[in-house]
C-alpha cells in the first residue's frame, strides 16, 4: 500500500460525519424549508401563540404600571438599587451570545454543523438583546430621556461620562444589536429571494421583493457578498467578546465586593455562551420536531450544541472556585463576608441553585446518552437556563444587600410587578420567535444549498 | 432613427455548477460581450472562471474602520478631556485607557456597516428591483436549484440568435432572451420618488400637528418630569398642622446662626450704637461696593438723593449728604439699613452686619468729600 493512499484513508476518517442524514437536493430544501412558510400554522402554533403573547402582554401591562407610578412598585430599595432589572439584561444578552457565537466564531472555524442551527440562533440573538435592551431602559425611570445617554451637542453644555461603564454598556449593546441585525439580514437576503420567486403575486410577494432587494444571484454579487459575510463574521467574533466584558465591566470597575474581581470578563463571556447554547438547543428541539427537521437538524448537531455547553461548565466550575479563591486570597474581610452571603445566609439557597445548575446537572453530558437523547438534553438545558438566572441574581443581589455600610444592610424581596415583568419579557422573546418561525425560513436555505453534496464544482477542487 | 427594444441579455439554464464552469470556458473567448452567472448560491471557482478581481470590499472596511477609531478617539478626548472636562475617580482629563471600550465598539459598527452595506449599497448597487432579471421566467429556477449563464449587452446591442446558438452548443438546457425593464413600473424612479414625497408629507403633517397642538393647548403637558411634586411651598397652608399654616414659627428665643441678633426696637434705642469697623481703606472700599449696589440706585452714587431709579419710581429719597440726615448718628443710619423707612425696604437680608457698617462708613465719607475742611486739602496737598 502505497503512502499517499494510506494518507487519503486516515484523512477520511478524521472527516466529520455529514452534516445531513440521507440525499437531499437543493430544489428539494426549498420545498421542504420555504413552503412551511406564510402557510397557515398547525393549531399547536396558535395555543403557543396565544400563551406567549399573554404573558407579553402582562409585561407590557406592568411595565405602563411601572412608568405611571414609579420605580417604587419594584422591590428595589437601597442598599440593592439592582435587582431584577439588571438581572434581567444581563440574563438576556448573555442567551444572545450563543446566536452570535455560532454564527460568526463557527463561520470561521468552518464548522459545518452550525449551517442548520445558524439563522435561528441569530434570531435568538436578535430577540434576546431586544429583550435585554428594554430592562435598562425602564430601569432609567424616565425611559423618554434615554437620548441623554447618546452624545449629542445640547443646550445644556454637557456630554455624558466616557469613563463609564454604564455608557460604555450603552454603546456595546447597541452596536451589537445593530451589527447582529445586518448580519442576519444579509444573510436572509438570498433566502428571501427564494420565497419571493416562490409566493404568488400579491402583498407578500411585493413584500418579499423589497425586503430581498431585487437579489438576483448574480455572480459579480456573490463575489462581494462572501468576502463581506466573512468580514462582518470577524467583527462580529470581536463583538461576541467584547460585548459581555462591557457587560461584566459594569459590576468589575466597581468597589462593591464581590464585583471589583478581574476575573469578570471571561468569566462571563463563558456564562453568556453556556446560557444562549442551553436556549438554542431547548428552541432546535422545539422546531426540529414541529416542523419535522430531523434530517436537517440531526442527533450530530444536538451532540455538538452539547458538548459546548459542557465545555461552558466546566469553565463555570472553575469561575466560581476562582471566585472563592480570589475572596480567600483578598485577605479583605468584606470580601469574605459577601462571599459567605453567596453559599450561606439569606441568599444561599440561590447560591446552591446556581451551583447545582450550572457545574453539577450539565456533567450529565460526558454521557453520550444525555447528549443525543431529547428529554435529557432538555432537562439538562432547562437546569441551565435557571442556574444562569440565579447566577445574576446571586451577582447582583446578594452582592449588594449587605455591602460595606452595615447600617444599610437590607433584605430585598422581589414584588409580584418585579415577577410579572420578568414573564413578560419570556412572553416577548417566545412571541417574537414564533413570528419569525411563522412568516421567515427557520433555516439558512442558501448556507444548507452550500454544503450538499455535489452543490460544488467538482473541476474547481482540482484543476489547480 | 428607428428605436427597438434591444434585448438585455441573452441567458442559458444549466443544471449543475459543473456544467456551468464548462459552459463559461467554452462561451468566455467568442463573445466580447459581458458574462454574468446567475446561482442559487455561490459557487466556488466562479470568480476565477469569469475573471473577477479581488473585492474592494476589505479596503473599504479597513478605512471605515480606521475613521471611526480615530472619530470616536476624537469625540471622546475633546469631549471628556476639552469641552467638558470631567474629572472622575481622579483620574487625569486624558485618561485614554477608560476610552478603549467605546473606542473598539465605534470602530466594530463602522467597519461592520461599512462592510454590509458598503457591499449591499455601493458594489452591488442594490435595492435593484426593477432589474430585468427579476422579470424573467427563469428568475425562479436561479433562486432554487438551476444555474444561469447570461450574456448582457451593457449598451451594445445584441446578436440575440448567434448568442442563443451559441449557449446551446456549450450545453444550456434552456435559452430565454431576457428584454429591459419598461420604463413604467411599480418600482419606477417616478412611484418611488411619489411614494418618498407621500411619507415626507406624512412626517411633515405629524410633526406640524403636534408641533401646533402643544402650542394651541399648553394645558396639556405630555411629559410632567418633575414639575409636579407634592411639596410645602412658604406661605401655604398645610391640614397637617393645628394652625393651618405650612411654615412652622421657631421656638421660642430661638437665636440665628453667624450673626447676633438685632436688638434695637427703635431709632432712639439704636443711637448709641458704635461703628465697630475702623475707618481703613479696606473697609471704605468694601462701604463703597456695598453703597453703590445697594443704595445708589436711590440715594444716589454721591448720596445728593438722584439715583437712577428716582426718577422712575416717583419718590424723593433722603438726601445724605446735605439737611437733617447729616446730623444722624452711626446708629441711626445703621437702623434703617436694617429696618427699613417709609419707602425704603429692610436690607438686612441683602447686605451682612460688616457690610452695614462699612456702608454707614462710606455714607460719612461722602458727606465729608462733599463738605470737606480746608485741612483735608492741606492734608491731600502734602
Amino acid at each position: 500500500m502505497s503512502g499517499p493512499a494510506a494518507r487519503a484513508s486516515i484523512l477520511e476518517s478524521l472527516k466529520p460525519p455529514p452534516v445531513l442524514s440521507g440525499p437531499i437536493r437543493s430544489g428539494e430544501l426549498d420545498d421542504r424549508l420555504l413552503t412551511p412558510v406564510g402557510r397557515r400554522p398547525p393549531l399547536a402554533w396558535f395555543v403557543a401563540f396565544a400563551v406567549t403573547s399573554t404573558a407579553a402582554l402582562l409585561g407590557f401591562a406592568l411595565i405602563v404600571y411601572t412608568i405611571a407610578t414609579g420605580i417604587g412598585v419594584w422591590g428595589n430599595n437601597i442598599p440593592v438599587a439592582w435587582a431584577f432589572d439588571i438581572i434581567n439584561f444581563v440574563f438576556w444578552v448573555g442567551i444572545g451570545h450563543a446566536g452570535t457565537l455560532i454564527s460568526a466564531i463557527l463561520l470561521l472555524f468552518r464548522a459545518r454543523w452550525r449551517n442548520s442551527i445558524s439563522r435561528f440562533a441569530e434570531a435568538m440573538t436578535i430577540f434576546a438583546v431586544i429583550c435585554a435592551t428594554l430592562f435598562p431602559l425602564i430601569h432609567v425611570g424616565r425611559p423618554w430621556l434615554a437620548f441623554w445617554l447618546a452624545p449629542y451637542p445640547n443646550q445644556r453644555g454637557m456630554w455624558p461620562n466616557f469613563r463609564s461603564p454604564l455608557l460604555w454598556d450603552v454603546f456595546a449593546v447597541n452596536t451589537y444589536f445593530l451589527i447582529s441585525l445586518l448580519f442576519w439580514y444579509i444573510g436572509l437576503i438570498p433566502d428571501l429571494a427564494s420565497l419571493r420567486d416562490r409566493t404568488a403575486p400579491g402583498v407578500r410577494r411585493v413584500v418579499y421583493s423589497v425586503l430581498s432587494l431585487g437579489w438576483r444571484g448574480a455572480s459579480s454579487h456573490w463575489h462581494h457578498y462572501e468576502r463581506a459575510y466573512l468580514i462582518i463574521a470577524g467583527l462580529a467574533t470581536g463583538l461576541v467578546l467584547s460585548v459581555h466584558s462591557v457587560v461584566s465591566f459594569d459590576f468589575a470597575v466597581s468597589l462593591v465586593p464581590g464585583w471589583h474581581m478581574t476575573i469578570f470578563p471571561p468569566y462571563f463571556v463563558a456564562g453568556a455562551v453556556f446560557a444562549g447554547f442551553a436556549m438554542v438547543v431547548m428552541a432546535m428541539v422545539v422546531v426540529r420536531s414541529t416542523m419535522h427537521l430531523e434530517h436537517l437538524i440531526t442527533a450530530y448537531h444536538l451532540d455538538m450544541m452539547n458538548r459546548v455547553i459542557l465545555t461552558c461548565s466546566c469553565l463555570m466550575g472553575y469561575a466560581y472556585l476562582l471566585e472563592g479563591f480570589t475572596a480567600w486570597y483578598s485577605m479583605n474581610p468584606s470580601i469574605h463576608h459577601t462571599f459567605r452571603q453567596y453559599i450561606g445566609g439569606t441568599y444561599g439557597l440561590a447560591g446552591w441553585i446556581t451551583i447545582a445548575c450550572n457545574v453539577a446537572i450539565p456533567q450529565l453530558l460526558w454521557l453520550r446518552w444525555f447528549r443525543r437523547n431529547i428529554a435529557g438534553m432538555v432537562f439538562v438545558s432547562l437546569a441551565v437556563t435557571v442556574g444562569m438566572w440565579f447566577e445574576r441574581f446571586v451577582i447582583i443581589v446578594s452582592s449588594l444587600h449587605q455591602d460595606f455600610l452595615s447600617s444599610s444592610w437590607h433584605v430585598y424581596r422581589p414584588t409580584l410587578v418585579d415577577y410579572g415583568i420578568l414573564v413578560g419579557s419570556f412572553g416577548l422573546f417566545f412571541t417574537l420567535v414564533l413570528l419569525f418561525a411563522r412568516v421567515l425560513p427557520v433555516i439558512a436555505t442558501t448556507e444548507m444549498k452550500m454544503v450538499l453534496p455535489g452543490a460544488q464544482p467538482r473541476s474547481g477542487e482540482g484543476e489547480r | 432613427m428607428k428605436r427597438t427594444q434591444e434585448a438585455f441579455s441573452v441567458l442559458g439554464i444549466f443544471d449543475t455548477p459543473d456544467a456551468l464552469i464548462r459552459a463559461i470556458g467554452e462561451v468566455k473567448g467568442k463573445t466580447g460581450h459581458r458574462l454574468e452567472a446567475y446561482t442559487p448560491y455561490p459557487v466556488h471557482g466562479l470568480d476565477r472562471a469569469l475573471g473577477y478581481r479581488k473585492s474592494p470590499i476589505g479596503g473599504m472596511v479597513f478605512v471605515m474602520g480606521f475613521i471611526g477609531a480615530v472619530s470616536a478617539l476624537v469625540l471622546e478626548l475633546w469631549t471628556s478631556g476639552w469641552d467638558y472636562p470631567l474629572v472622575t475617580a481622579g483620574k487625569p482629563v486624558l485618561s485614554w485607557e477608560a476610552f478603549v471600550p467605546i473606542l473598539f465598539e465605534i470602530t466594530v459598527l463602522f467597519a461592520a456597516l461599512a462592510a454590509g452595506l458598503g457591499m449591499l449599497l455601493l458594489l452591488n448597487r442594490l435595492p435593484a428591483l426593477r432589474h430585468p432579471m427579476l422579470r424573467t421566467r427563469s428568475m425562479a429556477l436561479l433562486t432554487r436549484d438551476r444555474f444561469g449563464l447570461a450574456v448582457e449587452s451593457a449598451g451594445e446591442p445584441l446578436d440575440t440568435e448567434a448568442l442563443a446558438a451559441l449557449l446551446g452548443k456549450a450545453g444550456a438546457l434552456e435559452i430565454e432572451v431576457v428584454e429591459p425593464s419598461p420604463a413604467r413600473g411599480p418600482a419606477s424612479p417616478t412611484a418611488l420618488a411619489t411614494g418618498l414625497a407621500m411619507i415626507l408629507l406624512a412626517c411633515l403633517a405629524a410633526a406640524g400637528t403636534t408641533y401646533w397642538g402643544i402650542k394651541l393647548f399648553p394645558r396639556v403637558i405630555p411629559m410632567v418630569h418633575m414639575l409636579d411634586q407634592p411639596r410645602l411651598d412658604p406661605q401655604s397652608g398645610s391640614p397637617f398642622f393645628a394652625d393651618g399654616s405650612g411654615m412652622r414659627p421657631p421656638v421660642e428665643g430661638t437665636v440665628s446662626q453667624g450673626a447676633p441678633p438685632y436688638l434695637p426696637r427703635s431709632r432712639q434705642e439704636a443711637e448709641g450704637l458704635v461703628n465697630p469697623l475702623p475707618g481703613t481703606a479696606a473697609v471704605f472700599r468694601r462701604g463703597r461696593a456695598a453703597y453703590d449696589t445697594h443704595c445708589a440706585v436711590c440715594h444716589g452714587l454721591l448720596g445728593n438723593g438722584e439715583g437712577s431709579l428716582t426718577a422712575a419710581y416717583g419718590a424723593r429719597p433722603t438726601r445724605l449728604t446735605a439737611g437733617a440726615a447729616r446730623e444722624l448718628s452711626d446708629g441711626a443710619i445703621y437702623h434703617v439699613i436694617v429696618t427699613g423707612k417709609n419707602a425704603m425696604p429692610p436690607y438686612a437680608s441683602d447686605l451682612t452686619e460688616d457690610e452695614r457698617w462699612a456702608a454707614v462708613h462710606y455714607v460719612r465719607v461722602l458727606e465729608r468729600a462733599l463738605d470737606a475742611l480746608d485741612t483735608d486739602f492741606q492734608e491731600g496737598a502734602r
